[in-house]
């Protein structure tokens, strides 16, 4: 049994419960037919008053004004068109939606229109506050994008107009060590060198800054050749071996199988790899143990930095990769010296290479973190 | 060796002079792109240190002028933007040359020595 089927013989039950208003009118376009909807809308009429009568005298005549729904009617019965629809606003602030269809009977000419309306009035309202909404939204996220824009161009002017006093600064201090300005005795001579490693972390601050500005406008540009990892991790083993001597703490690296070259560029891999192991010489206590690993994968090098320092709490595994993150948030307790730059940078870098960077640690145990770099 | 530095920024053109002065150089100073060439042309330097962000006339419109002038001029840019791509835009316009500050001064006298003797 066809679903229709089982409802045949309440059709007045269906229609009359409908809660839109239903008005049927012939070619002359007097009423035939009001559901019980549209009774409930006008009060004042009873059905003797309104069948038979037509149309324009049953509903307000600023609505026929309005419409010209005498006019979309006839054009119907002309053309058996149904007549799809219409917006109308009532004085008060109501809307209402109408639809008119023909009813055919057989395959004789149209006899009969149904008119459809339905109060939108609400619907409308709310349609208006999501498109306020929605505007307003728009605005916020414009100021948002533009403060956003500004922050970022001003740690940008800012890290530049930063670089020519520091050049100043650190050209006097070379001097100084060259004997350019005279001889200096053994006193000097170890203050300026106290001057000159703080320069050179305030410049690799600047950089960090900028790093994070150019991250931030997706600027940061990856200039690609091949690479060998390998060689780029003892170069910066090298460097750092000063930092982690002064904390006798073991450091290794083990390369296992032969490496593949990579399309890489060499400059920011190194940050990566003096970002990483300068946080894992930070937090490893001193004579504690420092391990890279650089794999050949099948589809990349993987690069693991062991440590068996303080670790990362499982809450911190993601947010230590966002910017401006540095411990447990407190300034009060946060390592001195540090921007909580690092990792959202070598994030980036990495990213910007198509591979990953993530954390394994535990509290106490100590850390592993490892990055994914693609070989193709 | 006769150069000619070029910067906004007082205390840098102070820093380049001790530095040079004191590697032996004679120094001209010149404030701004405008002014750069004008001493360029007075003083004829072996060599012209130029900063790039400068008000009246920035150091890579001054570079390339120079450069017309002179087609043998040896620029070397110091600028405190590293900007990806604006090496090669100094290059192209003539520059020898390209050092981001801050540079390391030892490295920045071999570089004028190199480039005299070429």
């Amino acid at each position: 049994m066809k679903g229709i089927e089982s409802v045949r013989g309440y059709q007045e039950e269906i229609i009359e419960a409908i809660p839109s208003t239903i008005i049927v009118v012939n070619r002359n376009q007097e009423v035939l037919y009001a559901n019980r909807n549209y009774y409930a809308k006008s009060v004042a009429k009873k059905e003797r008053d309104v069948l038979g009568e037509r149309l324009s005298r049953v509903i307000p005549p600023f609505l026929i004004e309005k419409t010209r729904i005498d006019d979309k009617i006839r054009e119907v019965f002309l053309t058996g068109v149904p007549f799809d629809g219409d917006q109308l606003r009532y004085p008060g602030g109501m809307f209402y939606f109408y639809k008119i269809y023909p009813l055919k009977e057989g395959e004789a000419s149209i006899s009969k229109v149904v008119i459809f309306m339905e109060n939108i009035t609400e619907l409308t309202r709310l349609e208006e506050e999501l498109r306020d909404s929605y505007v307003k939204l728009e605005n916020a996220y414009d100021e948002l994008k533009e403060n956003d824009e500004m922050k970022s161009e001003f740690i940008s002017t800012a890290s530049h107009e930063l670089r020519t006093p520091i050049t100043v600064i650190n050209s006097y201090i070379e001097m100084f060590e060259e004997g350019m300005l005279g001889e200096l005795g053994v006193v000097q001579r170890e203050k300026i060198q106290i001057i000159s490693s703080q320069i050179e972390h305030m410049i690799r601050l600047v950089e960090d800054m900028l790093d994070t500005s150019r991250l931030e406008s997706r600027k940061l540009k990856i200039h690609k050749s091949s690479i060998k990892v390998d060689e780029i991790a003892r170069k910066v083993l090298d460097e750092l071996s000063r930092l982690s001597g002064l904390k006798e703490q073991a450091v290794s690296l083990t390369i296992e199988g032969p490496l593949s070259e990579i399309e890489g560029d060499g400059r920011r891999i190194t940050q990566v790899f003096n970002n990483l192991l300068t946080n894992a010489i930070k937090y490893t206590h001193n004579k504690g143990k420092i391990n890279v690993i650089i794999r050949d994968e099948p589809y990349d090098i993987q690069v693991s930095i062991v440590d068996n320092g303080i670790g990362v709490a499982k809450k911190d595994h993601s947010k230590i990769f966002e910017k401006f993150f540095t411990g447990n948030g407190s300034s009060l307790t946060r390592e001195s010296g540090r921007m909580g730059l690092g990792l959202a940078i070598a994030k980036g870098i990495v990213e910007a290479h198509k591979g990953r960077i993530w954390v394994e640690s535990e509290i106490g145990k100590g850390s592993t973190f490892i990055f994914t770099l693609p070989k193709a | 060796m006769k150069l000619l530095v070029v910067d906004d920024a007082p205390e840098m053109l102070k820093a380049f002079r001790d530095i040079l002065e004191a590697h032996g150089c004679e120094v001209y100073e010149a404030e701004n792109g405008e002014e750069a060439l004008i001493k360029y042309a007075d003083m004829k330097p072996d060599i012209v240190l130029m900063d790039i962000l400068m008000p009246r006339l920035d150091g890579i419109s001054a570079t390339k002028r120079i450069i017309q002038g002179d087609p043998f001029a040896k620029i070397i840019v110091i600028s405190a933007v590293g900007k990806s791509g604006l090496e090669k835009e100094c290059l192209v316009a003539g520059a020898k040359e390209f050092v981001v500050k801050p540079f390391k001064v030892r490295e920045l006298l071999n570089s004028i020595d190199s480039l005299v003797k070429q």
